[in-house]
């Protein structure tokens, strides 16, 4: 699944395909680290958008899951590096989590550059930005994920017209 | 100001069956317009879902900015509000307050960082657009599953708990005092007084440190809102914000005020170890007051000298000493807590430039003590009977090491920060060496000089006036202390010179003053029992270093002076004045204003397997036997959301970070960009 | 057919091992006060059905079937959308119909992958010619036809619309006759988020008689390697019981038998990943305090997502391995 779409000569051009990634971002550190980019106005590949939670601790392995099937072409959580957490320890907690659901995804088949887990300061505009275009051009070079085209494919969820999660297509 | 939404939009509040959304996008003056065509997204954003109106501004957060957000509440019923604009963190709060003065319960509001995060960090145009369309479209998406919440609100028992007898602690306890509020200070030495007590002249004033201490102590002491509990230590605590329970130790101190000839019981102690307060330059005997003037003047038993051999009883009459006494635990309730327990100079390690090898090594704080004419020698520069006339001083000992120079700590981790206050105080101390001692020769090995404070640097120029001589070091090749074999000298510094070209120098001293920097004190207690937030540099960290610099995380507790790291004296008063206002403001509103992003418990849905309780890292959920369910405690709760993660049941969630709310936010996001048009 | 005025009930079997049909035996005695009321209009495994009588039969004629068994091929899915038709309810009954069950582990498999595995690398085979079955097949006596097996493992709710879901693998007696009861009295089973009935609002927690002691886990092992300490939780004890991510119903059988929860009632009524919430629940009662001891914790977990989907595998959030033939 390396192809992306282009149009053939002639025809109204057709979106190419952009890598589509959701972040993670604790405001404490991850998200102000991002917004310290932004005040300095270093440029960076838009192709991460950032969810902010309070705390990296909050994210769960379903809020993962649920962002691939979806159609997710990569995951990032980022979150205070280890000892800065303002919750004393919850970026900890979600650091523990890590390796089991690094398995799972890799037991459904998603390439492991997709999903990332990192800790980025609030002093680290810088590295924040350089972490963001590096993922996205791993990921285009992975190529679209499309999980839903994938649920499609398989027919998965067709029948009583509810798609594969219960959402009422009727 | 209590903002009270009326009744009426309050129980419309809520209603995600028929949102009524307003997305007001801001221009910021061309920040985000210049990038962004809000135009084009404004119109887009009309077209969404539950949006019934959509509008641009060029300053939202201006006063007519907010006054046109509030009317498009009133005019259109709106029950919920996006502002798309700048980050967060600058006007977050600004808005919320914007829209519960239209009515509007100020949670069902939603911040769109366009800025920031967009415009300012894409250079394509249309990148940039398509990129705020949609995150104005996942956050419109979010809002509707929204919730009306309320601040927390704990009362806030009037009184506080310093822990700390030091510069920080008693100026915090002054202020606070003055301030009519009742103080509980404790101090775990048996004295009063901390490092402070131990100076001799401090710059920038050159006073002695025991003027400043002295007049200090004295309006802490005469306060009759203050209690002074000395030799206590931290036993245990409990209770949450606004009501502290702290439970403190206080070991006897075995002599009392009754005790009439003082000295003499001092005098015939048979019991000598070496002198802390000298920093093992001399002996103080078991019994002992460290100087002349300190407080409580009543002397302390040493325990661990001590024999209990009784001559001091016997010496005293039977008057005022007693050594079956026991310690006591006393329970302080407070509605804050004050940290200010200082920190502790860098142990510097056996041969690390001499040090314990050579008794002409010694560290920057002995030296004080040695210039200190109340000091272990009277003020007399002698090192073995012999008159000092030539010292150096060597910079940043333990502190900007490198990796693989400096060995490790206990911890595994080297000290990569400056100490900030060593640079003023060798010049400051040179100064006065060359004062007293003109004709000393006097030697400065360092890889920087940061005399950065107001009237430092005067200092550094009076000294090189002076004719010290100031050398240079490579830090990757430090300087190397011998026994000098040409015997001119006991010492010989050996090192490279790059203020001449990486020449390579030999100075023979007579004395080695190792200019040694500051650590963390050993506070693991301290940040188990209050879950303090310690930076990686092992120092207690405030919330926020520009904003909230004295606070820390958990509510109620504030930082006073250098437990949050090297400071020097005008620092810690200042931090420490910082932190009497900010917990006297807390006090004085009576109640702690917490936002409400707590954890709640969807009691049909837990079944008590206290996963939760296990994750949660201020233990801020118990289980309820009786009903087998977990309980949150509101108050302790800090809305991190550990907890909602980690739940099996999904039975716990945290207000504000629900997972419907989350989800809609992340689906909105993945969603097709049918609103931009392919071909653009 | 029979018009005695007495209620109709079917039981089909599509992807299945004939578990749930036995389970409705589990009823015992109680069958017999089932038999006064009601005829067996449809049951394959207890007796022979011809399908073009089922068609025949008019619409609703069966005023409850269950359904258990998940669907593989298009048989299943022609039966299972046959039987929406003729019954006025429909019930999914089992983990199978409900969550995808056992069989749905397949899904972390190509169908390529398993037809190779089955026919061809399979040591004790005799296929020679490398034969697969197919389709249609001409033969003398016309065109033989078998089911297309589907590329996914399917739950019944994505076929077709259903009324309720009893889950279990099997569901429980009590469970099984409580539904029963309510679905022929015309009462509407007390449902708990959903369409699930026969189980709690809560998780087999709730229902355990294992004492929790807030230990963190330090290391893992199965039943058969260690003798747990009775009376103290298997899951803190190492041995992993999936359930505080499973939904309550079946009283803690599993445990009270002495082995740990497997999660066949499937996910906890507010959770759509039973495998995510388990995984997100264990995360934070490993004893570790860097990742790589949490890394090396978890290697010790034989086939995580084999545990933690075993029965829900079609009903989590992906579902399918994401590179088809690959695997």
């Amino acid at each position: 699944m390396t192809h992306t779409e282009t149009a053939p000569q002639g025809a109204v051009e057709a979106p190419t395909w952009e890598p589509r990634i959701v972040g993670f971002l604790c405001y404490w550190c991850s998200y102000t680290g991002a917004d310290g980019a932004g005040s300095a106005r270093i440029k960076y590949t838009p192709n991460v958008d950032i969810v902010k939670v309070m705390c990296s601790g909050r994210i769960d392995p379903e809020l993962v899951t649920m962002a691939f099937s979806r159609g997710a072409d990569g995951v990032l959580v980022l979150g205070c590096h280890p000892g800065d957490c303002h919750y004393i320890n919850g970026n900890h907690k979600t650091m523990v989590r890590m390796p089991l659901l690094r398995r799972i995804l890799e037991d459904f088949g998603i390439e492991p550059q997709r999903f990332r887990h990192d800790w980025v300061s609030a002093a680290e505009g810088e590295k924040f930005s350089r972490l963001v275009t590096e993922m996205t051009e791993q990921i285009r070079a992975l190529g679209p994920l499309d999980w839903p085209k994938r649920m499609r494919d398989l027919g998965v969820g067709h029948g009583a017209g509810l798609g594969p999660w219960g959402e009422d297509h009727r | 100001m209590d903002l009270q939404p009326s009744a009426q939009s309050e129980a419309d509040n809520g209603n995600t069956a028929s949102p009524r959304v307003g997305v007001f996008i801001c221009h910021c003056g061309g920040n985000i317009s210049d990038v962004v065509d809000v135009g084009q997204v404004s119109q887009e954003s009309s077209r969404l879902p539950g949006v019934v109106c959509s509008m641009t501004h060029m300053f939202f957060c201006s006063d007519p900015g907010q006054n046109l957000i509030e009317q498009k509440i009133r005019e259109e019923k709106l029950t919920r509000v996006i502002v798309a604009a700048c980050s967060p963190s600058l006007h977050e709060m600004t808005f919320r307050r914007c829209v519960a003065r239209a009515g509007l319960n100020q949670y069902l509001f939603e911040h769109c960082n366009i800025r920031e995060q967009v415009s300012w960090v894409i250079s394509d145009k249309k990148q940039a657009t398509r990129k705020a369309g949609r995150l104005i479209r996942a956050a419109a998406s979010r809002a509707v599953h929204l919730k009306p919440l309320q601040r927390r609100r704990i009362p806030i028992h009037p009184s506080a708990l310093i822990i700390g007898g030091g510069v920080a602690g008693l100026t915090t306890a002054r202020d606070l005092a003055q301030s009519g509020i009742q103080v509980t200070l404790i101090e775990s030495s048996p004295f009063l007084g901390g490092r402070l007590a131990s100076l001799h002249r401090i710059y920038p004033t050159g006073m002695k440190a025991r003027d400043v201490l002295g007049p200090l102590i004295e309006e802490v002491a005469g306060n009759p809102n203050v209690t002074i509990y000395t030799n206590a230590q931290l036993e245990n605590a409990s209770g949450f914000i606004g009501d502290f329970r702290t439970t403190i130790r206080v070991t006897p101190r075995g002599v009392t005020s009754e005790c009439l000839n003082p000295q003499e019981v001092i005098d015939a102690c048979p019991e000598e170890s070496l002198d802390p307060f000298n920093l093992g330059l001399s002996k103080r005997k078991a019994i002992y007051k460290p100087y002349d003037g300190c407080y409580p003047p009543v002397p302390a038993i040493d325990w661990r000298t001590c024999t209990k051999c009784g001559v001091c009883f016997e010496v005293a009459g039977g008057k005022g000493i007693d050594l079956e006494e026991q310690p006591k635990l006393v329970e302080v309730r407070s509605g804050v807590i004050v940290l200010a327990v200082g920190l502790n100079t860098y142990p510097v390690r056996h041969a690390e430039y001499g040090f314990g090898e050579f008794p002409e090594v010694v560290t920057l704080h002995q030296m004080n003590r040695l210039l200190d004419p109340q000091g272990p020698t009277g003020g007399l520069l002698m090192v073995n009977g012999r008159q000092v006339r030539s010292v150096g001083f060597m910079h940043c000992v333990g502190s900007l090491q490198r990796k693989g120079i400096h060995k490790p700590m206990r911890d595994g981790k080297i000290n990569e920060y400056c100490s900030r206050v060593c640079c003023t105080t060798t010049v400051h101390t040179a100064a006065e060496l060359k004062e007293r001692f003109p004709e000393m020769q006097i030697y400065d090995f360092h890889e920087d000089i940061r005399t950065y404070g107001r009237k430092h640097e005067d200092y550094y120029d009076a000294v090189s006036q002076k004719g010290v001589v100031f050398i240079r070091f490579d830090p990757l090749r430090p300087p190397r202390v011998q026994r000098d074999p040409k015997g001119k000298a006991p010492l010989v510094v050996t090192t490279f010179d790059r203020l001449t070209f990486g020449e390579e120098l030999e100075v023979p001293l007579d004395l080695l003053v190792l200019a040694q920097g500051f650590v963390a004190r050993d506070m693991s207690k301290l940040v188990d029992l209050y879950r303090c937030s310690v930076g990686s540099d092992r120092f207690l960290m405030e919330v926020h270093p520009k904003l909230r610099p004295v606070e820390m995380a958990a509510s109620g507790l504030f930082l006073s002076g250098s437990v949050q790291g090297p400071m020097d004296i005008s620092e810690s008063t200042a931090a420490a004045a910082a932190a009497a206002a900010k917990a006297a403001s807390m006090i004085r509103t009576g109640v702690i204003d917490l936002d409400p992003f707590v954890a709640r418990v969807e009691e049909n849905l837990c079944s008590g397997c206290k996963v939760c309780l296990t994750v949660c890292p201020f233990q801020a959920i118990s289980r309820d036997e009786a009903r087998g369910i977990a309980v949150v405690n509101e108050a302790l709760c800090m809305g991190c959301g550990t907890c909602a993660a980690s739940c099996p049941s999904n039975a716990i969630f945290q207000d504000g970070f629900e997972d419907a709310q989350v989800k809609a936010e992340v689906l909105a996001l993945l969603e097709e960009p049918s609103l931009v048009a392919a071909a653009d | 057919m029979s018009t005695n005025g007495k209620l109709k009930i079917g039981m089909y079997w599509a992807a299945s091992c004939g578990g749930c049909d036995i389970s409705l035996l589990e009823i015992g005695a109680r069958i017999l006060d089932l038999t006064q009321i009601a005829d067996v209009a449809l049951w394959p495994c207890a007796a022979d059905f011809k399908y073009k009588d089922v068609a025949a039969y008019p619409d609703g004629y069966l005023d409850v079937c269950f359904y258990n068994g998940s669907v593989r091929n298009s048989e299943q899915e022609e039966l299972a959308r046959l039987l929406r038709k003729k019954s006025k309810t429909l019930v999914a009954y089992g983990a199978c119909a409900c969550d995808g069950g056992i069989p749905a582990l397949a899904n972390f498999k190509s169908p390529k992958s398993i037809f190779q595995a089955v026919y061809h690398d399979n040591p004790s085979l005799d296929n020679p010619a490398g034969v697969e079955p197919q389709p249609e097949t001409p033969s003398p006596f016309g065109t033989l036809r078998l089911p297309i097996f589907y590329p996914a493992v399917l739950r019944l709710r994505e076929i077709v619309d259903v009324d309720y879901e009893l889950p279990g693998c099997p569901p429980q007696a009590d469970r099984v006759w409580e539904t029963i009861q309510a679905v022929v009295s015309g009462a509407v089973p007390p449902r708990n988020n959903g369409l699930r009935v026969g189980c709690t609002g809560k998780t087999v927690c709730e229902d355990c008689p294992l004492e929790k002691r807030l230990v963190k886990i330090s290391g893992f092992r199965r039943h058969h390697e260690f003798r747990p300490e009775p009376g103290w939780c298997f899951l803190e004890q190492g041995l992993l019981c999936m359930g505080p991510a499973t939904r309550g119903g079946c009283g803690a059988l599993c445990i009270k038998g002495g082995l740990p929860c497997e999660g066949c009632y499937g996910p906890a009524a507010a959770v759509e990943d039973q495998g995510a919430a388990m995984s997100g629940a264990l995360g934070g009662l490993l004893d570790a305090s860097t990742e790589e001891r949490a890394q090396e914790l978890v290697s010790q977990i034989s086939d995580p997502s084999g545990r933690f989907y075993r029965f829900t595998t079609a009903a989590g959030m992906m579902k399918v391995h994401g590179q088809g033939g690959q695997s």
